[in-house]
């Protein structure tokens, strides 16, 4: 009973980890550009297409085709922010909602109509199961919880100490001021969403071995189960993001095992609501920030 | 916001002439139309409902809600329901359909309008997508994911008289009235005081509640208002197509909603009519390939953003002036 538990627990930090690195970048590109990015998903579905292709058509080894998915997702970043996003910085709510969700149904659809709506196998990655402290666990996991932590203290560093980090703190706190001290704030939205939109890419290729299917809608699933998480760990914040992706992620794990698997996709928006009343601003702020 | 309304009054007034004319165009419709293009009105006819009632939530009130798609659904099930289980004739599934969904957004609409922007909009998607898991599984009730099927055509009984509208001709006549109904409804809401107390809160929240308008009733009746008119969409939709599944809620469906609204121009009614028309009505074209109209949509977004930020409708104010001028 208690060993079930704690297994259940791991593979919620496994999923936990999976929606932390696509939900940072979300966060990250809100707190830039004040837009919920409704087509994130769409760029884990991307980075996953990238890497499937890499490895089903030239036969490429998985480390390869991590590479080519997550070039692949930030190339087609750089267009879509290029023409999209950078428009969006400074323009009112609804813009923002309207331009991701246009961005969201021309890539989902895009690339059903060029690789067809089926579901595809994806054949890579490193499924050998592991003995670890007595828990069994497939190698793929525990990469993807290996990458979550690098990809958390990478990003803190980066966030802390760096010039571009900098910018993007200064950015999300007043656009305005920014501007009069000469910070091309048009180059920074433009880079986080990049940055945003390649973590998500990452996190497609890491877990399509652990999920096997690729699809052309796969992207809207984990959109809407990043939504909650961001709002939840307070917009913009990067480790309020962490803690509610692995709260989300363990609490889907337990619910899937202990009241039913299908009751596992409404956890996240249940939690949010339950949260935004006892807390309109998320878990982790004092206060509303926007 | 309504330049077509404004511009109208300055010059002479073309609203009414051309609004007959609508009207008598549209009642002669099925003479020179063939079944598709009529099926294709229907649709959209039927989609000008949960539209008005997210003009009015967002155009006029100022709320960007994406729970129009959840009343949608809700209203389909009771209608459904009601249909196959009871038998119940087509006026009363409608209405309740409409009730329902209103009574049903009471609850959900007293915790979430206490949400501003974000975590509204986060909060009323939240609906969409916990309303398609209980349609999902609540299996004795809603048969999961099989759906409810073969749900009666619209069946009407006074007294001795009854009679079943079938056919898509006669079904566009009954949509036709129902959506004049709606449009004369909302017509009324929105050119009474409310109307004009909606606006205010749309525009300053603070100032209205400082001169004395009581703005938390009026956003939990205007929320409580667009999810029946969204009810009754579903229920028709339900009668139309005759079948309903966990598919009826659909994040998709508010994304069609807020197209029509933003699109056609919110804060005016005559922008979303021809809001639902263009973009259900034309769109149903593309059916056969739905990718394409996906994709279509996609950039019809983006183009409404960048370059149309009023929606389609100023388009028209500005054709119609140009009319008057040359007069």
């Amino acid at each position: 009973m208690f060993y079930t538990v704690i297994e259940q627990v791991v593979n919620g930090i496994v999923s936990g980890s999976v929606y932390a690195i696509v939900a940072v970048g979300m966060t990250m590109i809100f707190g830039v550009l004040r837009a919920i990015n409704f087509a994130h998903g769409e760029y884990y579905m991307l980075g996953t297409f990238g890497a499937w292709f890499a490895i089903d058509y030239f036969d490429l080894p998985y480390p390869v085709a991590v590479v080519i998915g997550v070039v692949a997702t930030a190339v087609i970043a750089v267009v879509v922010g290029n023409i999209v996003m950078q428009r969006i910085v400074g323009a009112p709510a609804e813009a923002g909602v309207l331009a991701t969700l246009g961005v969201a149904l021309i890539l989902q659809n895009t690339t059903i109509l060029v690789f067809g709506g089926s579901y595809k196998f994806f054949s890579g990655g490193y499924i050998e199961p592991v003995t670890l402290f007595g828990f069994t666990l497939a190698e793929q996991r525990i990469l993807i919880i290996i990458v979550g932590l690098i990809v958390f203290v990478g990003l803190e560093l980066m966030v802390t100490y760096s010039r571009i980090g900098k910018a993007m703190r200064a950015v999300s706190q007043n656009i305005e001021c920014c501007a009069v001290v000469g910070i091309d704030v048009r180059h920074v939205a433009l880079w986080t969403f990049i940055l945003g939109a390649a973590l998500a890419g990452l996190s497609g290729v890491l877990t399509a071995p652990v999920n096997v299917s690729v699809y052309g809608g796969m992207g809207e699933l984990i959109t809407f189960k990043t939504l909650p998480i961001i709002i939840m760990g307070g917009l913009g914040n990067v480790r309020g993001t962490f803690v509610a992706a692995m709260i989300l992620g363990i609490a889907e794990s337990l619910v899937a095992t202990y009241v039913g698997l299908q009751f596992r996709d409404t956890v996240g928006f249940a939690t949010l609501m339950l949260v935004l009343m006892w807390r309109p601003h998320g878990l982790f702020s004092a206060q509303a920030r926007f | 916001m309504t330049t077509a309304e404004s511009s109208a009054a300055t010059g002479r007034d073309l609203r009414i002439p051309f609004g007959l004319a609508l009207m008598a165009l549209a009642c002669l419709a099925p003479l020179f139309l063939g079944n598709y293009p009529l099926h294709a009105i229907i649709i959209a006819l039927i989609f000008l409902l949960p539209a008005h009632g997210l003009n009015l939530l967002l155009g006029y009130t100022g709320l960007l809600s994406l729970a129009q798609a959840a009343f949608f659904g809700i209203g389909a099930y009771v209608s459904a329901l009601l249909a196959v289980h009871f038998g119940t004739p087509f006026y009363l599934n409608f209405l309740a359909a409409g009730l329902v969904t209103g009574a049903v957004a009471l609850p959900l609409g007293i915790p979430a309008l206490r949400l501003r922007s974000t975590s509204f909009v986060m909060c009323t998607l939240g609906f969409v997508i916990i309303g398609q898991a209980i349609a999902k599984n609540w299996i004795s009730l809603t048969r999961g994911d099989m759906g409810l099927a073969a749900i009666p055509k619209p069946y009407f009984a006074l007294g001795p008289a009854s009679f079943t509208v079938s056919g898509t001709v006669g079904f566009y006549y009954l949509v036709l009235v129902i959506a004049i109904l709606a449009t004369f409804a909302v017509y009324l809401i929105v050119r009474s005081p409310a109307g004009r107390n909606m606006v205010a809160i749309r525009e300053n929240e603070t100032l209205a509640e400082s001169v004395g308008i009581p703005t938390w009733h009026y956003k939990l009746a205007v929320f409580m208002i667009s999810a029946a008119l969204a009810g009754l969409g579903g229920s028709l939709y339900a009668h139309y197509l005759t079948v309903v599944s966990p598919l009826t809620f659909q994040m998709y469906y508010s994304t069609t909603m807020l197209i029509i609204v933003l699109g056609g121009g919110a804060g005016t009614i005559s922008g979303v009519i021809f809001g639902s028309l263009l973009f259900v009505g034309l769109t149903e074209a593309l059916r056969v390939a739905p990718e394409l109209r996906m994709i279509a949509y996609g950039f019809f977004l983006l183009g409404l953003v960048f370059w149309f930020p009023n929606g389609f409708a100023p388009l028209i104010g500005r054709f119609s002036s140009f009319l008057e001028k040359r007069k």
